[in-house]
């Protein structure tokens, strides 16, 4: 074994003290990466090129196009399109909402990599705890390491995988199937989310109280009234037989239930009818409210409430209309007058839906209500209306990310653009930054999406972050200190069981994939542990088959590309990915132990 | 079915009246149950409440607001016995106590002075100057009360759907005239007019819950959706809150409660 030099000893002081700012977090995690990619240049550990490199990394510029993608794809709705049934079989439990998204999610990037099933699913996570009042800490954690997993389900879910059978090669091995890893990695999917049922109120973070503090994002979900979805009714043929007309007011002070659509015969759509619009028999209703009045309204009234909208699919659905806050400017013209005297449901056709007045939720009567500066008014209506209504600057719009126009009418191009970039990497084998890249600048040219926004989605915390790990993870490969570590490590161990043998190929694997890439891991791991397990009689195409695996095994450093690509909408801490990546890491190694031994008798 | 309130004089057979319209359509018939109930749930002597809803109110109760407070609970305990419908009510005020819903049958029944004197000087065994005198002072209270709480004259005949006199007609008339009118269309429960009942007994709960600490507060009720409405602003803002989130625990069918501060009551709040 080679003597240990100074470099080595300096590499591991490093990695060491980003480590040690990883779980004190005196200075944000990107902050950290920054500080490797300065330092270690200056330690002459790498070369000034090598310590950027990773802005230009096939790996940072895959991420950037395939964060691009995923926002195209969601700004016309078609990520929705998947997630919508996924939630409708969910229910409304936090728990099964979890799983079905995570399984999903799991499902999607055993065939695709795991940052762009991660990517492409975030935007609609968001969208998903803001309607269902979930914290996004809550969702994104579980869904994120099922999105790791997931990545071990086929022998091309993960790169280190996909490399598997090129390293086997040089030692005459046979090459693994791809399906051979099937078992275990549906064995870890579940394992992983099943922790996350069972142990997840202990292992998430409670709250983010310091985290909002920062200021990344303010916390919207909060204020926006309770679990108001669209919903539709049908009115029966003897809806008004024998009693008094009812109006779309009454059923607003009877229900506190907006009606926001209504069908007037022959085959007219009313948008955001007048308060004293008539609801006659066999009409169509389309109402937005919480499910609770709904349902009392529907019961109260005898109408019929739909399973799902129907009539009104595309002019209630989240691309053409939706609910958005808008706040009283100071000074604003507005201040000191009613609602009804403002009118907005017939100059602006959108319907207010509630008042936040001093803290108080308003919902009953808040016609009357004098409105002052700083009163939130969620207000429900097409975009388009609330798009003229913002241009008037007398409402300030505090959740000004959804007074975006979606593009369903897209949906096409975008889905083109992605078969596209698939099509590049499958079938021409072309390198990954430059098929998503192409698929990218598509969805750009095609107007899916302007380049603004496109510049908009990519996170800067996500890029840094994954930027500056790479040069650490080329120190430690040039330095040799990670072949160092790796041979005194099997080395100390002596001769051992095969099954001990591999939970440390495992546990080192882990280690190794926490600082150096998961690639880089691989590449280096493989070659050392085949001449090993030969050594020791052991199969060495199982020990190179818990290197691929193992190098997945990478939850308690938010280093792996979809924990970083989480941790700044989640609101995460190192520590968070410490306390919920440990266990889930512990039980990764024991269930692929478990499986491997099953599976392969070793 | 209807609901059906006599108001009358005292000695003006308006009790029997109602006994036997009670009798004849198989109704309840309540007066004195509603002011015990209500000095059982809220723990007064049931002589204060008499004391209130008889006498006008005095100086003293304008400042203490105690009478307010006696008239919201007898309020709520008749709201909550109406609520059942079927019943005959012969208390007082019923016919104020009950505004707004609209299978109300409001009946007056008087009776020709004389008669009064004679019944009155039967059971008290007094002259007839002193009966005269005293019948006169109770109706005066009587005018008084509703004068000063609710400011309408309990003798204007455009209160009620029917005033009938008790002189050339007999008790046996006036019981079927008022059965007859009971079983008119209109004094049907529908599903609107139940709902006005409900709301009413949970405003009048609300209310009743309330009065005691913040007097001025005025209730309505919509399918359950019920507002307060307060002028204090900030003052004793923090105590009502408070209050308010265990009222929405306690009464039943209450949907959403909302503190509206700072706004004109409306007209047909409690």
């Amino acid at each position: 074994m080679e003597p240990l030099t100074t470099e080595m000893i300096l590499v591991m002081a490093m990695i060491a003290i980003a480590i040690f700012l990883f779980i004190v977090e005196w200075i944000r995690v990107d902050v950290v990466a920054i500080l490797m990619m300065v330092t270690l240049p200056l330690l002459h550990l790498v070369t000034p090129k090598e310590a950027f490199i990773g802005l230009s990394s096939n790996a940072v510029v895959s991420i950037i196009a395939v964060i691009i993608i995923g926002a195209g794809l969601d700004k016309t709705g078609l990520i929705n399109r998947i997630v919508n049934p996924v939630l409708r079989i969910a229910g409304k439990s936090e728990k099964r909402v979890v799983i079905a998204i995570s399984l999903t999610v799991s499902g999607i990037s055993s065939f695709m990599q795991n940052i762009g099933a991660a990517a492409l699913f975030l935007p609609a996570i968001q969208r998903v705890s803001k309607l269902r009042e979930i914290p996004l800490g809550k969702l994104l954690m579980p869904i994120g390491f099922s999105a790791i997993l997931g990545g071990t389900i086929t022998l091309v879910g993960s790169s280190p995988l996909i490399l598997l059978n090129d390293l086997l090669e040089p030692f005459g091995l046979k090459p693994f199937n791809l399906f051979d890893v099937t078992p275990i990695g549906l064995a870890l999917v579940a394992s992983g989310i099943a922790c996350f049922v069972f142990f997840g109120r202990f292992i998430l973070p409670k709250g983010n109280k310091e985290a909002d503090e920062e200021g990344a994002q303010p916390a919207e979900a909060d204020t926006l009234p309770a679990l108001q979805e669209a919903y539709e009714l049908h009115t029966p043929d003897d809806f008004t037989d024998y009693r008094d007309p009812v109006t779309v007011g009454d059923l607003r002070r009877r229900y506190l239930v907006n009606v926001v659509a209504i069908t007037e015969p022959p085959d007219f759509k009313v948008l955001s009818p007048g308060q004293d619009v008539q609801v006659r028999s066999d009409m169509d209703v389309g109402v937005f409210g919480p499910e609770k009045n709904v349902r009392r309204m529907a019961e109260g009234e005898g109408m019929a409430l739909k399973d799902h909208i129907d009539t009104f699919k595309e002019d209630l659905e989240d691309g053409s209309s939706g609910m958005v806050e808008a706040v009283l400017a100071p000074r604003s013209a507005l201040a000191g007058k009613t609602l009804n005297q403002i009118n907005l449901q017939e100059r602006y056709n959108v319907t207010p839906l509630a008042i936040y007045h001093r803290g108080e939720t308003y919902r009953a009567e808040i016609g009357d209500m004098i409105l002052e500066v700083g009163d939130a008014i969620p207000l429900y209506g097409t975009w388009r209306k609330i798009i003229v209504l913002q241009k008037e600057k007398t409402l300030l719009f505090s959740t000004p990310e959804d007074v975006e126009l979606m593009r369903p009418e897209k949906a096409m191009v975008a889905g083109f653009w992605l078969a596209v970039a698939l099509m590049m990497i499958m079938v021409f084998k072309i390198q990954l930054s430059v098929s998503l890249m192409t698929g990218a600048l598509g969805m750009i040219i095609t107007r899916v999406l302007s380049i603004d926004e496109a510049y908009q989605s990519v996170d800067w915390r996500t890029i840094f972050l994954l930027a500056g790990l790479i040069p650490l993870g080329i120190a430690t490969e040039k330095t040799g200190a990670a072949s160092w570590i790796a041979h005194a490590v099997l080395n100390t161990i002596g001769t051992v069981s095969p099954i001990m043998l591999l939970t440390v190929i495992g546990i080192l694997s882990t280690i190794f994939t926490l600082v150096i890439s998961n690639v880089g891991a691989t590449v280096l791991l493989v070659p050392l542990v085949v001449n090993m397990a030969i050594a020791a009689h052991t199969d060495p195409r199982m020990a190179a088959l818990v290197v691929g695996l193992a190098t997945s095994n990478s939850f308690m450093l938010p280093t792996h590309q979809v924990n970083a690509l989480y941790m700044g909408p989640g609101r995460y801490r190192s520590v968070d990915f410490m306390k919920a990546g440990l266990l889930i890491s512990i039980v990764f190694i024991i269930v692929m132990i478990g499986m491997i031994y099953l599976l392969y008798g070793v | 079915m209807a609901i059906i309130t006599i108001s009358r004089g005292s000695y003006s057979k308006g009790k029997e009246v109602a006994e036997k319209v009670a009798a004849r359509l198989g109704y309840n018939c309540i007066s004195r149950e509603v002011l015990l109930e209500a000095s059982k749930r809220f723990n007064i002597p049931e002589m204060k409440l008499i004391r209130a809803i008889h006498d006008a109110p005095s100086i003293l109760d304008r400042f203490q607001h105690s009478k307010q407070a006696y008239i919201s609970y007898i309020r709520s305990a008749l709201t909550q016995r109406a609520n059942m419908d079927n019943i005959v009510y012969h208390g007082l005020a019923g016919h104020i106590l009950l505004k707004g819903v609209p299978h109300v049958l409001k009946v007056r029944i008087t009776v020709n002075m004389k008669d009064r004197i004679a019944s009155e000087m039967e059971r008290e065994s007094i002259g007839e100057k002193e009966a005269l005198a005293l019948l006169l002072k109770d109706d005066h209270e009587r005018r008084k009360w509703t004068k000063s709480l609710y400011g309408v004259d309990p003798w204007d005949s455009s209160l009620y759907d029917l005033v009938i006199r008790i002189y050339k007609l007999s008790v046996d008339d006036a019981v079927d005239f008022v059965c007859q009118a009971a079983c008119r269309q209109q004094f049907k429960t529908t599903d609107s007019s139940r709902h006005i009942m409900d709301d009413l007994a949970i405003a009048c709960q609300v209310k009743a819950s309330l009065v005691d600490h913040f007097f001025d507060v005025a209730v309505t009720s919509e399918y359950g959706n019920v507002i307060i409405y307060t002028k204090t602003r900030e003052r004793q803002g923090q105590r009502l809150k408070k209050k308010v989130e265990i009222l929405k625990e306690e009464i039943e069918g209450i949907n959403n409660l909302e503190v509206h501060a700072g706004l004109p009551y409306p007209p047909d709040a409690v």
